[in-house]
């Protein structure tokens, strides 16, 4: 019954602001679908704590520790986005943005933020549908659903650069997806001899996991390297990373931070529940290979590209394909630290990132650019809230401690020094550094530093609300973790790793 | 009196069908005209259907007659119709200019359809697996040859409109191998990939009109203003 609430209340979201009118109805109908879905999703990992996996309509739907963690966070993702989303918007409204888009476009302002406010929870719900389906096939056919749902929220504004940054994102996402249902296929087929039926429930994960020694071992090896490629391409790993930055820097804040977070999460999510076939079937050493590889050249590729970076949106995508490529790499790690290492970079993660993308938003509405060369610093005088926001976040970012992201680098470090995997983790540490710094020249240069003829910012207090909040949350999570959350997490890892 | 299909002949059959659509699949390869592309990727579909159709009345599995009728009406018919509107209503006429030239685009397609029957050798044992799965691997090498030449073509064309029709005859191999190694997959998931295919297909359409009407044009390769 839970499991369909969750379906069903993005998916009323949607539909409904597109019959509303005014801008504030429809933002609250966003906030009020998103705060009933956090509800939801807390009591669904109260129920999975409490008495192990829910399943509904003959395992049509099922939902265990690991789809638990990823609804909680996809939730949590949804409504920190929908509350900064409100200020967002009526900044660019009042700014006169969303009227140069109707020019583009041929909309008007409300029309744009209808637009917005309606194709949010359809994103939502496929989220929601990818962490809840059982079957393979309805799996891809979600993440296929989430990729569509923001295809037009990378287009929004309508610009020359948006409609090039959509068409990448439409393009290559759709031939990589299309890999990815080529490896669902072969991963049916290979199972179709040893389950040998063609009723819905022979590509439930459920069932599969059950049986899945006896799959036949060259089909899923083609099949896991289709599906590492397919998937890895939704979760932006290198070499399929080239629409990232594109997209994230032409979509509109709240939704690149929901492309950074939830849709990550969601492809890496699907990774997971292959992954665990694969190691199942063909050991754990066939796909820890290409796992370490895929994550350390993502790790790799985002370097210089975060040293030299002139322009902060894009530098926030590369740090997303960077922190997909280490949990990727922990992934591969695998064993109990590995995998919790992934899992809890994933809630780090996607309780962190959201604050940088919004810190980097208020700025670059602010300042009207996007470029570091354009901003001459002293944002930390004309906005302190924001600028001293910036400066935590991106310490927490990197991965410095007292910040969360220390913790889990660090699981990660150690899984893979478990592992005897020495050379790796010396890269590893050192593409973390070379990050750190090249970040924190960056920000340091953007937030510090004088800059007289800069006026003070006017700050919509929704913005302030979302920004202060998650900042609040972010530090708390550094020192404690809440128990069931970390139970939570605990439960998923016992999935991935014995199961 | 009962008629008992004979498996030998449907096997034929859809042997034939498929190196039908193999052939359709490299004629797009040689294609300059968007329109004729289009009507190619119609027949191609149309022809799907009917290998589907076969397969269903061979092994008497119902629910790949739904899967058929389906994938005529939305490929071979729906689909095409769009992509023609679409084609009418930005007004294009110039022929797509492909990046490599036809004799060795041809070429290069041959050289995928071999190594599409490598592939599918590698990994298909019919003697493992049970006795109804056991369709002739030509099938499976085709459905990995269309999957390739699909790839080609979007990488070898700069039309938005033809990088569009290579991933659809592109997701036509998937169809292909889905229904030649498992008889299709279960109808509740073929409905949810033909419904996103559907909408993929549109949006796409929006994005190409869009692009159409910004830049004056449909060459992909005027889109390269986003660079480090």
């Amino acid at each position: 019954m839970i499991l369909l609430c969750l379906l069903i209340v993005p998916l009323a979201a949607g539909p409904l602001a597109f019959f509303l009118r005014r801008r504030r109805v429809m933002e609250l109908v966003n906030l009020a679908a998103f705060a009933i879905l956090l509800g939801l999703a807390a009591a669904l990992v109260a129920q999975v704590l409490r008495s192990g996996p829910v399943s509904l309509w003959d395992g049509f739907f099922y939902a265990d520790a690991l789809s638990a963690l990823v609804v909680l966070l996809s939730a949590f993702v949804s409504l920190v986005c929908s509350i900064y989303a409100v200020g967002y918007f009526r900044h660019e409204e009042r700014s006169g943005v969303l009227q140069e888009a109707e020019e583009v476009g041929g909309r008007f302002a409300v029309d744009k933020l209808r637009e917005y406010y309606a194709l949010m929870p359809l994103l939502v719900f496929a989220m929601m549908l990818v962490a809840l389906a059982n079957n393979l096939g309805i799996l891809w056919v979600a993440v296929e659903g989430t990729t569509l749902a923001s295809v037009f929220l990378v287009m929004f504004y309508g610009r020359e650069t948006s409609l090039e940054a959509a068409w990448k994102y439409a393009i290559i996402g759709g031939v990589g997806l299309s890999m990815a249902l080529f490896g669902t296929i072969l991963t049916y087929y290979s199972a179709y001899g040893a389950l040998g039926t063609d009723t819905l429930a022979g590509l439930n994960w459920s069932v599969l996991a059950g049986n899945a020694a006896q799959f036949d071992k060259p089909t899923m090896r083609l099949a896991f390297i289709l599906i590492l490629l397919g998937y890895g391409t939704k979760a932006g790993i290198a070499p399929m990373h080239t629409w990232k930055p594109d997209a994230y820097s032409e979509a509109p804040i709240p939704g690149a931070a929901m492309l950074a977070t939830g849709v990550l999460n969601c492809a890496l999510y699907a990774l997971v529940r292959f992954y665990i076939l694969s190691s199942k079937c063909l050991g754990p050493q066939f796909g820890s290979r290409l796992l370490i590889l895929f994550g350390l050249l993502s790790m790799g590729v985002a370097v210089p590209f975060i040293l030299v970076q002139r322009n902060f949106r894009r530098l926030l995508a590369y740090s997303s394909i960077d922190h997909s490529g280490i949990m990727v790499l922990a992934l591969g790690f695998g064993g109990p630290l590995g995998i919790l290492g992934m899992l809890l970079h994933m809630t780090f993660h996607s309780v962190t990132k959201p604050l940088l993308f919004f810190c980097a938003g208020n700025v670059q509405q602010h300042l009207k650019t996007d470029l570091f060369q354009k901003a001459k610093g002293g944002l930390i005088h004309s906005m302190p809230l924001t600028g001293a926001a910036f400066l935590m976040v991106t310490l927490a970012v990197t991965g410095s401690p007292p910040f969360s992201f220390f913790q889990s680098e660090f699981t990660v470090l150690q899984a893979g020094f478990a592992r005897d995997y020495f050379v790796l983790a010396i890269f590893f540490v050192s593409f973390l550094v070379l990050i750190f710094s090249g970040f924190l020249v960056h920000i340091t240069g953007l937030v510090l530093g004088e800059n007289p003829g800069l006026p003070a910012a006017d700050m919509c207090r929704w913005k302030e609300y979302s920004v202060a909040g998650l900042a609040v949350v972010i530090v708390v999570m550094g020192f404690w973790i809440p128990a069931p959350l970390f139970r939570l997490i605990k439960g998923a890892v016992g999935i991935v790793v014995g199961g | 009196m009962h008629f008992v299909p004979n498996p030998e002949l449907g096997n034929r059959i859809i042997t034939l069908m498929a190196a039908l659509v193999l052939v359709l699949q490299i004629a797009t390869v040689g294609q300059r005209g968007i329109l004729s592309s289009i009507r190619i990727f119609a027949v191609q579909s149309f022809l799907l259907g009917a290998i589907a159709a076969v397969i269903a009345y061979f092994n008497q599995a119902s629910h790949i007659y739904i899967a058929a009728l389906l994938i005529v009406f939305l490929k071979a018919g729906l689909l095409p119709r769009l992509l023609e509107r679409l084609v009418e209503r930005i007004g294009i006429r110039r022929e797509i200019e492909p990046l490599i030239n036809v004799p060795l685009s041809i070429l290069i397609s041959g050289g995928l359809t071999l190594l599409g029957y490598v592939v599918a050798e590698s990994f298909y044992h019919p003697e493992e697996t049970s006795a109804r799965a056991a369709l002739g691997h030509n099938t499976l090498a085709v459905a990995i040859a269309l999957f390739l030449i699909g790839f080609f073509v979007m990488v070898n064309r700069r039309k938005a409109l033809t990088q569009v029709l290579g991933l659809l005859s592109l997701e036509n191999g998937l169809f292909l191998a889905a229904i030649s190694l498992t008889y299709g997959m279960p109808l509740m998931v073929e409905l949810g990939i033909f419904f996103d295919v559907l909408v993929a297909v549109m949006i796409l359409g929006i994005l190409v009109f869009r692009i159409g009407e910004t830049f004056d044009s449909m060459d992909v390769s005027k889109l390269r203003k986003l660079r480090e």
